[in-house]
């Protein structure tokens, strides 16, 4: 297997055609930071623009209004009115979509690189002067209803994580779902919305990423002419909550008619800027990148214990969690893929991982790398993510050597020090008569 | 579902309700658009970047194209071997796909699955209604240890007994998880009412019954009725010299024709019963909240003249956040998070239908302004306006469809199957920009179904059974009713 170590030291240094240095950035006056990279490659362009604003900066009683939020970004302004944000982007040939996590909202419009001033028009227009129609609101309170309640129809695994994360935090904000309780979707007011609008959506909380078929000089004058004019604000309170360790395991049990439980495990892990992510990154890939990844390979083909594993490490701004859930394939009882998935743990915790075993993983993620950079929107997205969760966009290019640089080592250590009992929250969904036949 | 905590305005619907003429959009110059006042906008076109074709003297038909941006290589291969060609044994055809990875002749399951995860690559296979498809992706440096993987599982896999059964296991527990998600099911449902005992009605994944008695010998036997040199064909799209590529192709490939024993249309029941009446199938599920629906009938095949010009007045009607359909069910309404309407195509069928989901209690407000929407394709028609906005935006959503190689080489593969030469791609342009009002209309008309709509409701029956009987006759079933 030596010989591959080789590849990997190759393919670093033929990367893709985008270099740091491609990208450009300037930051106008009203504080907002725009990232440019010109790729000429199709006659295409896209902006995001990241908002500093997710539901960790909601409180009960208007939980998931960053989401509802986003959603009325849609519904008019002073300059285009309802409707007529999506109507004249379709129109020029663009399209567009937002989404609303725990730490961000983000909007994306993607175009050809000739309608680029209109995007502008109507994006300055809704940042600087949106409005909030009462009828729009009640509409897209029905959306909102309709979107929470097609997910939980569709995905029992959606009930269950819910409620494993509210389990796991009972101070700090992520204890409530992204799209909101039902009582708080229904009863939200116009003033909630324009109190939140004034205290998130100023252009000093938002970075925006534009790359494609543009050039330089005419992004900066675009931004000069329909951004910086609009008001800045005072930055938004910091959040300071903090969630106290967890000093014990927690169990969540859910029932719900399904043909096969659901077992979920979450543990507690820190914000993505700390020094263990990519530790943490590579351990996730071990676990369920791949047939020969070790929950796939272990669990779900050779002993055929569940028939879906899957592990979840999101970016972050605070400590947040690393999740493990499968779906038990016929005639397990969860707790028994419970124990197998821990089994798991505990062979990585005692025995540490193999060394092709580690640069199996850092080629995924090279690999991983050179996906993202095939298409303008994968740069835009990436660029983003990384200047919001890093700190710096320029972490995306370091990425491939900060990866290479983690040990089997550092991997045995974070599976050591995150996944403890203390640490986790296991949570059950299955149906309440389900007969728990004992595995011989 | 990976990362479920994230919310989005308006894609959760991609999974069933995609839209697979999407891909054969194109972009335009020059051309004049009418929003509330006069604004100009010009597109850069987009050309089919130059490709070699070459048919071998094996049969199978190989395409090369170079593209350098980055040090990848993707590979595609195309084969007949789809769910209409399951005859008795539903499935058989998605299973066998699945299980060509399982191992051939000269390299193990686990070989193929450590050689390709080690390198960070990928190899995937799939059926789908008409054919199968066998990818793999991976670095340019990487090629020479993964072709020779590629080619041995697309011509000599084995198809060992214990992985067959194995996978048989964990394949009937995922197609009871299915009905947990109506999303998930209802096409299936639809193609089954539809189309009855057509082919075109078999449901690609099979069912519990018909999946419990696929045995290795069938996998086999569907391999080498379907997977046949004359009727493959294989893209290779990335960084990598034509004539290199050709010569390790060639060299790699069996070296004569295999056996033709398939016919290919001819063996399967082309004969589609028309349609009498309204119908409405009622599929209960006892646990639902709301009721996701699609309304319906039979759409167009490859091979019409019109194709692009219906998926332009389709994106008028419902293939766009702005449509019609989308307009008055959630923005206008808010009954839904969602609605649009589809057409899928096949080589000697189609189907077209409206899909969207809503509450329990909403369900009749839901479906009558569907209908109503329909209607007013109809009566109404379209306006100058709309049309240009259509024309605009589908030319403008069309580059980054073929931006990457591994969209290439499933746009080459696509175009082999279905017999499409480059005109159907370069003749996009033409054909979108001199679409006239008049001719909208008339494709509106003739197209988009007014009568004969076939209804398929998976929701909690008791609630919704007596109001839907407004729409046609009724035919019920359970979810938890083996097959579809």
């Amino acid at each position: 297997m030596k010989h591959f170590f080789l590849f990997f030291l190759l393919t670093i240094s033929i990367l893709p055609q985008t270099k740091v240095e491609d990208i450009k950035t300037f930051t106008l006056k009203n504080g907002m930071k725009i990232i440019v990279l010109e790729d000429h490659s199709i006659p295409n362009a896209n902006m995001y623009l990241f908002w500093k604003v997710g539901s960790r900066n909601e409180y009960p009683g208007i939980t998931g209004i960053s989401h509802f939020f986003e959603h009325m970004m849609f519904n008019g302004a002073k300059k285009y009115g309802p409707k007529q944000f999506d109507i004249t982007m379709e129109a020029s040939g663009g399209s567009n979509n937002a989404s609303t996590s725990e730490n961000l909202t983000v909007y994306t419009d993607w175009f050809p690189s000739s309608s680029l001033e209109v995007i502008f028009d109507l994006e300055a227009d809704r940042i600087a002067s949106l409005s909030f129609d009462d009828k729009m609101i009640e509409s897209e309170r029905g959306v909102i209803l309709s979107e929470r309640s097609t997910g939980l129809e569709n995905y029992p695994l959606w009930e269950l994580w819910e409620q494993v994360q509210a389990a796991s935090f009972y101070a700090h904000p992520y204890h409530w779902p992204v799209i909101g309780y039902e009582s708080d979707i229904k009863n939200w007011t116009k003033k909630d919305l324009e109190t939140y609008f004034h205290t998130y959506y100023s252009p000093n909380n938002c970075v925006v990423v534009i790359a494609g078929d543009v050039m330089l000089d005419s992004v900066k004058s675009l931004s000069e002419k329909y951004f910086e004019p609009i008001a800045t604000g005072p930055p938004p309170r910091e959040l300071h909550t903090v969630e106290p360790e967890q000093k014990g395991e927690k169990i969540v049990n859910i029932n719900r008619d399904v043909p096969a439980p659901y077992v979920m495990l979450a543990y507690h892990v820190p914000q993505t800027n700390f020094a263990d992510y990519y530790a943490l990154s590579l351990l996730e890939s071990i676990l369920s990148s791949g047939n020969t990844s070790r929950l796939y390979k272990n669990l779900v083909d050779d002993r055929q214990l569940a028939i879906e594993v899957s592990t979840d490490f999101s970016y972050a701004f605070d400590p947040f969690l690393f999740i493990i859930y499968g779906i038990c394939n016929k005639g397990i009882n969860p707790e028994f893929l419970e124990k197998a998935i821990l089994t798991e743990l505990d062979k990585i915790i005692k025995d540490g991982i193999k060394p092709e075993e580690l640069q199996k993983v850092k080629n995924q993620k090279l690999m991983d790398f050179y996906h993202t950079m095939e298409t303008i929107n994968g740069k835009a997205r990436n660029i983003g993510n990384y200047e919001m969760f890093f700190g710096n966009y320029k972490k995306m290019f370091s990425a491939p050597q900060d990866f290479a640089k983690v040990t089997a080592e550092d991997i045995q250590r974070v599976a050591k020090k995150y996944f403890t009992a203390d640490n986790r929250t296991v949570g059950f969904l299955q149906s309440s008569e389900s007969e728990k036949e004992e595995i011989k | 579902m990976k990362n479920k905590s994230t919310q989005t305005k308006k894609n959760c619907m991609n999974e069933w309700l995609n839209d697979c003429m999407k891909n054969l959009i194109h972009s335009s110059i020059h051309t004049i658009i009418l929003i509330s006042v006069f604004t100009s906008f010009s597109f850069a076109q987009f050309k089919l970047p130059e490709y070699e074709k070459t048919i071998l003297e094996n049969g199978i038909t190989l395409y090369l194209m170079e593209q350098h941006e980055v040090p990848l290589i993707y590979v595609s291969a195309v084969f007949p071997a789809g769910a209409i060609w399951d005859e008795t044994q539903s499935g058989l055809a998605a299973f066998t796909a699945d299980a060509l990875l399982f191992g051939s002749k000269n390299y193990t399951k686990q070989q193929i699955d450590e050689t390709f995860d080690f390198l960070g690559a990928s190899i995937s296979s799939y059926a789908e209604k008409e054919r199968a498809v066998i990818k793999m992706s991976c670095k340019k440096s990487d090629l020479d240890a993964l072709l020779p993987i590629f080619i041995d599982v697309i011509t000599r896999p084995v198809f060992p007994k214990e992985e067959i059964e194995k996978r048989k296991q964990r394949w009937l527990a995922e197609l009871e998880q299915d009905k947990q998600s109506p999303r998930r099911v209802i096409l299936s449902y639809f193609n089954k009412f539809l189309f009855d005992q057509n082919v075109y009605g078999n449901p690609v994944d099979g069912t519990q019954s018909s999946i419990k008695e696929i045995t290795s010998e069938d996998v086999a036997g569907f391999f080498g009725m379907h997977y046949l040199h004359t009727f493959t064909g294989i893209a290779v799209v990335g960084d990598f010299s034509t004539d290199e590529m050709k010569t390790k192709m060639i060299s790699m490939l069996p070296k004569v024709p295999s056996l033709e024993r398939l016919n290919l249309m001819k063996d399967i029941n082309k004969d589609i019963s028309r349609l009498d009446g309204n119908r409405v199938l009622l599929v209960n599920k006892d646990d639902s909240r709301e009721t996701t629906f699609l309304i319906g009938g039979y759409g167009v095949a490859w091979n019409n003249k019109d194709l692009i010009k219906i998926e332009v007045v389709n994106t008028i009607l419902g293939g766009r956040f702005t449509s019609w359909l989308n307009d008055e069910l959630r923005i206008n309404a808010g009954l839904t998070y969602g609605a649009k309407s589809t057409f899928n195509t096949y080589r000697q069928a189609g189907t077209f239908y409206i899909s969207t989901f809503t509450a329990t209690e909403n369900t009749v407000e839901a479906i009558d302004l569907a209908l109503k929407v329909l209607d007013r394709l109809h009566t109404e028609g379209i306006d100058a306006e709309a049309l240009l906005s259509a024309k605009n935006y589908i030319k403008g959503q069309f580059p980054p469809d073929y931006e990457t190689s591994g969209n290439l080489a499933d746009l080459l593969t696509t175009m082999f199957f279905y017999g499409l030469d480059d005109s159907y791609i370069n003749d996009f342009e033409k054909n979108v920009g001199e679409m006239t009002v008049e001719e909208a209309n008339k494709i509106a008309k003739r197209y988009f179904p007014k009568e004969n709509l076939q209804f398929v409701l998976i929701g909690k029956a008791d609630e919704i059974r007596d109001k839907v009987k407004k729409y046609g006759k009724v035919i019920e079933k359970n979810i938890n009713e083996i097959g579809f």
